[in-house]
């Protein structure tokens, strides 16, 4: 009996102390929300895709490739991408009306659903808007992209063979991503680069600005009516608007 | 009560000698190693080159050498959750310790911390410099 | 009555060679996760559109199994049928080694196995149903060893509690599980009739294969098994189960297919691929029709061999029914364009496909290694198992 007793008493000892050493850990999960949110000013930021978009052009998607490091094996199923091209073809072909090509992106939506559903808050907004994946957290799970109506979100089911732009990391296999508006790119004051590359092309499809600033193009293109966005019925608040859609 | 057929009260004590060296095989290799590495200095980071950019390091030595990893994972969380840039950056520190063999994994291997960095970031080995360099000659 | 456990001798050549072939799965089951840990998650046949693929339909079809367990288990627990005391310890063991099975195969589907252990402990999102469930399931599990412990000390307040909440604990857990699909804006995904269908179908499963154990177990190790026992778990529990998953999967294809809105993708998932051949013929009829005839017909239902039959059938329907939980969603395109067909991009577009790769199928006879392995040896060192079972006497 006395093993017995001593066994009890050892397992009772050992589940408290680690009830009482995981409190720390437990406060540091809220420490750490806690700081976030008061260290961003809330501005938000809208890309509007004009279809001033010209035929076989890929300078937006080079460009982000490129400034990305975002991975290309030449197959459609790991390829991620991060803007993409598409066309549609209407399903009612008595309406008249025509095929058009789109450019398809992360929508980064105030209301985001893979935000909503990573279990460890890899992916998460920042106060100033803008949706992103943290890879240092990410588990690679792939809720995000169950979760995302949009078909935005992508993994990295292989290692990236390419390193174009050594000033960026790039991720290694087994976490997800997608678009975050060039973060690194707008928090030290600039544009993504893909609104660059369009407008280095000469076609100024892409804008990119704050819709609450009424003096800012993005407000005026919104303001002038006709700004679609993509299934906004569904409620995530997507902050890409598209004209001539 | 049924009596065990595997530890029974003669062979108690085998049964506390395996386990006793079961639980402390990690303590007595660590001593093994201990034993046979006096002698060798442990190493040290080398500085190889001052960057005029930089009047010191972000930190004092003391504090990086046993705090590097806070440092770290303090500055990625700024920067990645809070968007704070132009401050600590690992190509900051390459500007004066330009080989990543020589700062970080020197130490690194020695002490036997893997690392998972270099997969993502870039940062050269000694090997990778001299390629680098060989080929802008 | 008591009822007296015995632990199984485990000492024939059948029993070796289980145990054997059981540990060789699971090595084989690690080298598969450790390959694609390493290399990347391409060698599965999982694709950007198909991010989820037969590791997650396992892991809901394993967890789904250990509802019904616990169910078997409460029938003597929460019910007090002395009759069913035989088997509530095999019971709750065998829950405990199915939610295991479950969070298993889920770890090992992650992208990064080394983070899985830690991250999500540290950093819980409670909006999310991939970190609310990691918590119920180990609060599931902890709470049957509980109450496996109280049935093993014979204690008798202790086990009618825990397997109560035990109980009550599953049907959330289960609930829990089907939202994960169900909180999620995918066509095929997002129905609040999901949860419920789910657990259904985990009672209908968990409560087959406690039959098909129960009965191959008894049959090993030539102990005494009274067929009233099975025909009734046959005939009074399993059917009703059946019914219930049958109509509650009946509302929700007939509300999707119904509405304009979601006309496509339920007519999509009706009718539209290999998918809907799985639905008619292997959830609907092998699943459902035929096992609840079985069972409910007089001549078949009062038969063991027909009800374990029937019992097989029910398990496979219901292995159909958890890949049409999470491959259809995927291989669907989401509607982005009413109205318009999305067609030529770089990415897959359109009507995706999802087949299974060699790798993947390792994994899965890994942790039906393990888990099959901890049954059998569970066996053999605790006295999970009954002498005998015998229906209460006629009074």
């Amino acid at each position: 009996m006395d093993r017995r007793d001593f066994i009890k008493k050892g397992g009772a000892v050992v589940a408290g102390a680690t009830g009482v050493l995981s409190l720390p850990v437990l406060n540091s999960c809220t420490a750490e929300t806690a700081q976030a949110e008061s260290k961003l000013a809330g501005k938000k930021w809208m890309v509007i895709d004009l279809t001033r978009c010209r035929e076989d052009c890929t300078e937006c998607m080079d460009a982000c490739r490129q400034e990305n490091n975002v991975a290309f094996h030449g197959d459609p199923r790991w390829d991620v991408h991060w803007i993409r091209r598409a066309t549609l073809h209407p399903k009612d072909q008595s309406a008249g009306l025509e095929e058009k090509d789109v450019l398809l992106m992360c929508n980064q939506c105030d209301d985001p659903p893979c935000a909503m559903v990573c279990p460890v808050q890899a992916t998460y907004k920042r106060d100033d808007g803008i949706v992103l994946v943290d890879h240092h957290r990410c588990i690679g799970c792939r809720y995000c992209m169950i979760a995302c109506p949009y078909n935005a979100r992508f993994f990295n089911w292989k290692e990236n063979p390419d390193w174009p732009n050594k000033e960026y990391p790039r991720r290694s296999h087994g976490v997800a991503e997608s678009c975050h508006f060039c973060a690194h790119l707008i928090d030290g004051g600039g544009r993504p680069a893909c609104v660059e590359a369009c407008e280095r092309s000469g076609e100024r499809a892409l804008i990119f600005g704050d819709l609450l600033d009424p003096q800012s193009e993005v407000s005026r293109l919104v303001a002038g009516g006709g700004a679609k966005r993509i299934r906004a019925d569904l409620g995530t608040q997507p902050k890409v608007y598209y004209l001539g859609l | 009560m049924k009596r065990s057929t595997v530890l029974t009260e003669k062979n108690r004590g085998t049964w506390a000698t395996v386990f006793a060296v079961i639980i402390l095989l990690p303590v007595v290799l660590s001593l093994v190693g201990f034993v046979f590495s006096r002698g060798e200095d442990t190493p040290e980071v080398f500085l190889e080159a001052a960057d005029s950019r930089w009047e010191n390091c972000v930190r004092d030595a003391e504090y990086m050498r046993f705090r590097h990893m806070d440092l770290l994972k303090e500055v990625r969380s700024d920067v990645i959750r809070d968007g704070l840039k132009g401050g600590i950056t690992l190509a900051g520190c390459g500007d004066c310790h330009h080989s990543r063999e020589q700062f970080c994994d020197r130490c690194h291997e020695a002490a036997s911390v893997s690392l998972d960095c270099w997969g993502c970031h870039y940062y050269l080995t000694d090997s990778e410099i001299e390629e680098l360099e060989g080929g802008g000659e | 009555m008591d009822v007296q456990f015995a632990k199984i001798e485990g000492k024939s050549v059948s029993y070796w060679v289980t145990v054997g072939l059981l540990a060789a799965a699971t090595v084989a089951g690690l080298v598969a996760t450790l390959v694609m840990n390493k290399h990347g998650l391409y060698l599965s046949g999982m694709t950007n559109r198909v991010p989820w693929g037969l590791q997650i339909s396992m892991a809901i079809f394993y967890i789904g199994l250990s509802a019904g367990s616990l169910v078997v288990s409460g029938l003597y627990g929460v019910f007090g049928k002395m009759e069913y005391k035989p088997f509530a310890r095999i019971a709750a063991y065998l829950a405990m080694l199915f939610l295991i099975a479950g969070l298993l195969s889920i770890f090992t589907d992650q992208g990064r196995i080394d983070r899985v252990f830690t991250k999500p402990f540290t950093y819980v999102n409670p909006t999310s149903m991939f970190s609310i469930n990691p918590a119920l399931y180990s609060g599931h599990i902890m709470i049957c060893v509980l109450y496996l412990w109280a049935l093993f000390k014979e204690k008798g307040t202790l086990t009618k509690i825990t397997s109560l909440v035990v109980v009550l604990w599953a049907i959330g857990t289960h609930t829990g599980t089907g939202a994960i699909f169900a909180f999620v804006p995918r066509e095929l995904y997002n129905s609040a009739l999901l949860p419920p269908s789910f657990v259904a179908a985990a009672m209908s499963s968990g409560a087959a294969l406690m039959i098909l154990v129960i009965v191959s177990l008894f049959r090993a190790t030539q102990r005494h098994l009274d067929d009233e026992l099975i025909i009734w778990m046959g005939r009074r529990l399993l059917s009703i189960f059946i019914v219930v998953t049958f109509y509650v999967l009946l509302i929700e294809n007939a509300h999707r297919a119904y509405l304009a809105y979601s006309h496509e993708a339920g007519l999509f998932f009706l009718f539209g691929g290999v998918h809907s051949l799985m639905f008619w013929v292997g959830l609907i009829t092998i699943g459902c029709v035929i096992p609840a005839v079985l069972l409910f017909v007089k001549k078949t239902g009062t038969s063991v061999r027909w009800t374990v039959f029937a019992s097989v059938l029910v398990v496979v329907g219901v292995l159909f029914e958890r890949f049409l939980i999470v491959i259809p969603g995927l291989i669907h395109p989401p509607e982005l364009f009413p109205g318009w067909e999305v067609t030529d991009a770089v990415l897959w577009e359109g009507v995706a496909s999802y087949s299974i790769s060699p790798l993947e199928v390792l994994q899965t006879l890994g942790v039906i290694g393990v888990i099959g392995f901890a049954f059998v040896v569970g066996l053999k060192v605790m006295p999970l198992a009954p002498t005998e079972a015998r229906a209460l006497p006629a009074k």
